[in-house]
């Protein structure tokens, strides 16, 4: 089969599934990804400046359009729906061997109930699209993004510490970065304007007094609040031993799926967060329903706690499937859990939950090729 | 390119100090057509001098259209897209020193570390609806560093000259520029950051990785870096 014929094949198994065929918009503010992802994600970003010095960018994936798209029509008052399409995506490459652009098969389903069971029915159609492509997954790379949070929320730490080790989870630099600055110490006449009956005021002096201008668009009030951050997590005495033996023991886990379960459930007792049951539970759940849907995976799937930290809207579990003759930075397939998207692109307007996959032709047309 | 072919900075400070360098080790440096000519001689080199901008010589390091060239460190960094493994630098000189830095604005009392500023660009991002705003004209160093440190709540500004007063104009928020003694960071009302030093930089003669050598490049290279061996005990 060529690569309109593996097209063809992999479109017939989404269209099954149920969903409105669909080819957003190419062109996109360059914003859009930019602010919702941050400027990690330009390194692959087709970005181009358009007649009145705007940036622009090709669409990375069709997650993103379709639900920009999505987003519209829930604030004009429609109901979640879910899509299929075939369509071109653009990408800067990463390796000598990677193409420009390339089509996307695959489906995103919004407004279904976030459980366990839609995450392995979800599995369970990516991977039979790439069965029917005849390619057999060599590995299945899954983690959960959920799981790393849940684990920090059970320590019980300051709402700021807690807040500053879930975002620095999903940056390059990891936990560790921030685990290795220690809290120091803030000037004695900024903590007494902290204090005073108008912090702000307060704080206003003491600019003054130094002769330090206001520059920049963050206020007074903002730099208070940073402040009263800052203090808490000096009070706390920064991050304890055990939560950091806790995070570090976690961000190590690489197992086979169908032992994850029991990893994780046996790392959470070991340190004595009974928190991080609920979301134990679901993963367990999880792992269980897409062990039934597809029993290969006992034998094909791993789990590793950060995979997947990096996939800037993903927001629970996620996966890639790879094939014998490609790189690992190469999967024929992926997708995952995005409950967070819509709202990100809506400005908190609406909200929908939303799962999706894809597969990659081109890639799986390579794989079949060296097979041959 | 089948001639040997070096690059040095066409003007300024870097010029004189790159000239002196060349002198110190026997090989003064001859303009063609004057002080206004863009080519030049190294007595005793068989070897194509070319006068550029700084930027065009890391540039053309990195692509290999230069075989060695006078830069400074902060431009090759920040032009090379794998990083240090576009360029071999093979002596670091001792002069064009400057520092790139993470300056924000010294009214940030709350802000002195890269993790500080993490936590204020999420709180911002909240506030305002928008990413921070980092406005420096190294983009790639600024990314890279960024990253490194798990910052990622924060957009980049291209910056086309007068980076420091970005804050108090309000096209950005924080800077990453370069500084030799902070005075001008100072003026603005800008402090660097406790680990915002991302590069100590300096010029540095610097041989291309990508550029091919003829035989009689090859040859005027082993002989222009033996040569600089025998005059600079440190080379």
């Amino acid at each position: 089969m060529n690569h309109d014929a593996l097209v063809a094949v992999a479109r017939a198994v989404f269209e099954a599934a149920g969903g409105t065929p669909i080819d957003p918009d190419y062109v996109l503010p360059a914003d859009i990804p930019l602010e919702l992802s941050g400027e990690a994600v330009r390194a692959r970003l087709c970005v181009f400046t358009d007649n009145r010095g705007a940036e622009m960018a090709m669409r990375p994936d069709l997650t993103l359009p379709v639900a920009q798209r999505e987003a519209a029509r829930l604030e004009a008052g429609a109901s979640a729906k879910t899509y299929t399409y075939a369509a071109r995506a653009f990408r800067l490459p990463a390796a000598a061997d990677d193409p420009f652009e390339f089509t996307q098969v695959g489906l995103e389903r919004f407004g279904y109930a976030a459980d366990p069971a839609a995450d392995a029915e979800l599995f369970a159609l990516v991977h039979r699209a790439v069965e029917a492509c005849g390619v057999q997954p060599k590995s299945i790379v899954t983690g959960d993004l959920a799981i790393f949070p849940a684990f920090i929320d059970a320590l019980s730490l300051p709402a700021v510490t807690t807040d500053l080790l879930k975002r620095a989870f999903r940056q390059e630099g990891g936990v560790r970065a921030v685990l290795d600055e220690a809290a120091r110490p803030l000037d004695t006449d900024v903590l007494a304007a902290l204090d005073a009956a108008d912090p702000e005021a307060a704080l206003g002096a003491v600019l003054a007094a130094r002769d330090v201008p206001l520059v920049g668009a963050r206020s007074l009030a903002e730099i208070v609040e940073g402040l009263r951050a800052r203090r808490v997590a000096i009070d706390a005495g920064g991050l304890p031993e055990a939560a950091r033996a806790a995070l570090l023991a976690l961000r190590d886990v690489d197992c086979p799926l169908a032992e994850a379960p029991g990893t994780l459930g046996a790392l959470a007792k070991t340190h004595g967060l009974t928190g991080a049951d609920a979301a134990l539970g679901a993963f367990a759940a999880r792992v269980e329903k897409i062990i039934a849907l597809v029993p290969g995976a006992r034998r094909t799937a791993e789990f590793r706690a950060g995979f997947g930290r990096r996939f800037t809207y993903y927001d629970g579990f996620v996966f890639e499937v790879l094939a014998e003759g490609l790189s690992p930075a190469q999967p024929v397939a992926a997708g995952g859990r995005y409950d967070g998207l819509i709202a990100g692109l809506s400005s908190g307007r609406v909200s929908a939950t939303g799962v999706g996959g894809v597969v990659r032709p081109d890639r799986m047309v390579r794989v079949r090729r060296t097979g041959a | 390119m089948s001639r040997l072919t070096i690059a040095i900075p066409s003007k300024g400070r870097l010029k004189e100090q790159t000239e002196e360098w060349l002198a110190s080790l026997g090989h003064p440096l001859r303009q063609i057509g004057g002080e206004r000519g863009y080519t030049a001689e190294i007595e005793g080199l068989d070897a194509e001098v070319r006068l550029l901008s700084a930027r065009e010589i890391a540039q053309g390091l990195i692509e290999g259209s230069l075989h060695f060239g006078v830069t400074g460190e902060d431009l090759l960094n920040d032009l090379a897209p794998d990083g240090a493994d576009d360029f071999r630098v093979l002596k670091r000189l001792g002069f064009g020193g400057a520092d790139v830095v993470v300056a924000v604005p010294q009214a940030w009392f709350d802000v002195d570390s890269m993790a500080d500023l993490e936590a204020a660009g999420a709180a911002f991002r909240k506030a305002h609806g928008r990413r921070l705003r980092v406005a420096t004209k190294y983009l790639r160093i600024t990314r890279r560093f960024f990253a490194q440190k798990s910052v990622g709540e924060y957009r980049l500004v291209e910056s086309a000259g007068a980076t420091e007063a970005a804050p108090s104009t309000g096209t950005a928020d924080v800077i990453v520029d370069i500084t030799t003694t902070g005075a001008t960071l100072k003026a603005n009302g800008l402090k660097v950051l406790r680990d915002g030093v991302i590069l100590e930089s300096e010029a540095a003669f610097t041989q291309s990785v990508r550029a091919e050598f003829s035989p009689g490049a090859q040859a005027a290279a082993n002989a222009l870096v033996g040569a600089f061996a025998r005059s600079d005990h440190n080379f």
